[in-house]
């Protein structure tokens, strides 16, 4: 899988992971390290990324181009959301609220 | 477990990362590790997910592991091809040498008289092997013992 340029529109997130959309989201709001982005998740969604997916979806969304890596703070490296990354992440969430509506709207007129 | 056997294990469960994954992210995933520890996350959690994040690693295909994966398979099948020629070769003079070292020990007649005589208490069988023929290759087929017929009863 190449860099995504963003431009294409289709949601590249769908095949990624739970877990890199988790990322994303948690990096919508500013840069973040490994620690930083699992306090932050586990705050957001309740969900305990473990140490060894952290670094496996980091790198597949770095290889994609969705975020960059900042210079090191002692040991740490943050991680930055890019462009591409941003409008991948608002392309999902926009598919995901479609499904969602649809979702609720079948159940309302399953009357279940 | 106390604070050494968790660094340790931590250690060892990250030493299973290529060498390339180490110098990008070892420090800090050991760090990482260490703060996640102090949270009151299990040491073997951690341990596991470091794991399977290396089991992963290695399982994922990028463009140089697939060339060198490749590579590494194309070597061996050319090994392999190599070493059948080479054991074909070395195999078809043995076989002319033990021929004609039992026709030189053993005189005509006394070989087809035992090899009658050996016929004798033996029905023949149809499935009599023919080990001595190289069918694949087109070979002739040579004569590998006269002193019997290779075969148990």
């Amino acid at each position: 899988m190449g860099r995504w340029d963003g431009r294409s529109g289709q949601d590249v997130l769908r095949r990624v992971g739970e877990a890199s959309v988790l990322i994303l989201i948690s990096l919508a709001d500013g840069p973040k390290h490994g620690y930083a982005l699992i306090q932050d998740i586990k705050e957001l969604s309740d969900v305990q990324l473990g140490p060894g997916t952290l670094y496996g979806a980091l790198d597949r969304l770095e290889r994609l181009g969705l975020i960059e890596s900042l210079p090191a703070d002692d040991r740490r490296h943050p991680y930055r959301i890019t462009a591409p990354g941003a409008a991948a992440l608002r392309a999902h969430l926009d598919s995901l609220e479609r499904v969602s509506a649809a979702g609720r709207l079948r159940l309302q007129l399953g009357g279940i | 477990m106390d604070d050494s056997r968790t660094a340790r294990l931590v250690e060892t469960v990250l030493r299973c990362y290529p060498a390339r994954w180490r110098r990008r992210h070892g420090d800090e995933a050991a760090e990482l590790a260490a703060l996640l520890i102090r949270d009151g996350t299990p040491a073997g959690s951690i341990a596991w997910s470091y794991l399977a994040g290396a089991a992963r690693e290695w399982l994922t295909p990028r463009l140089g592991r697939r060339l060198s994966t490749m590579t590494c398979a194309l070597l061996v099948a050319a090994g392999s091809l190599g070493a059948s020629a080479g054991l074909l070769a070395s195999a078809a003079p043995a076989r002319a040498a033990s021929t004609s070292q039992v026709r030189t020990s053993t005189s005509p007649v006394r070989a087809s008289t035992s090899q009658a005589s050996a016929r004798a208490h033996c029905p023949p069988s149809a499935s009599e092997p023919n080990a001595d023929v190289l069918p694949a290759m087109g070979h002739p087929r040579v004569i590998i013992g006269e002193a019997g017929h290779g075969r148990s009863c």
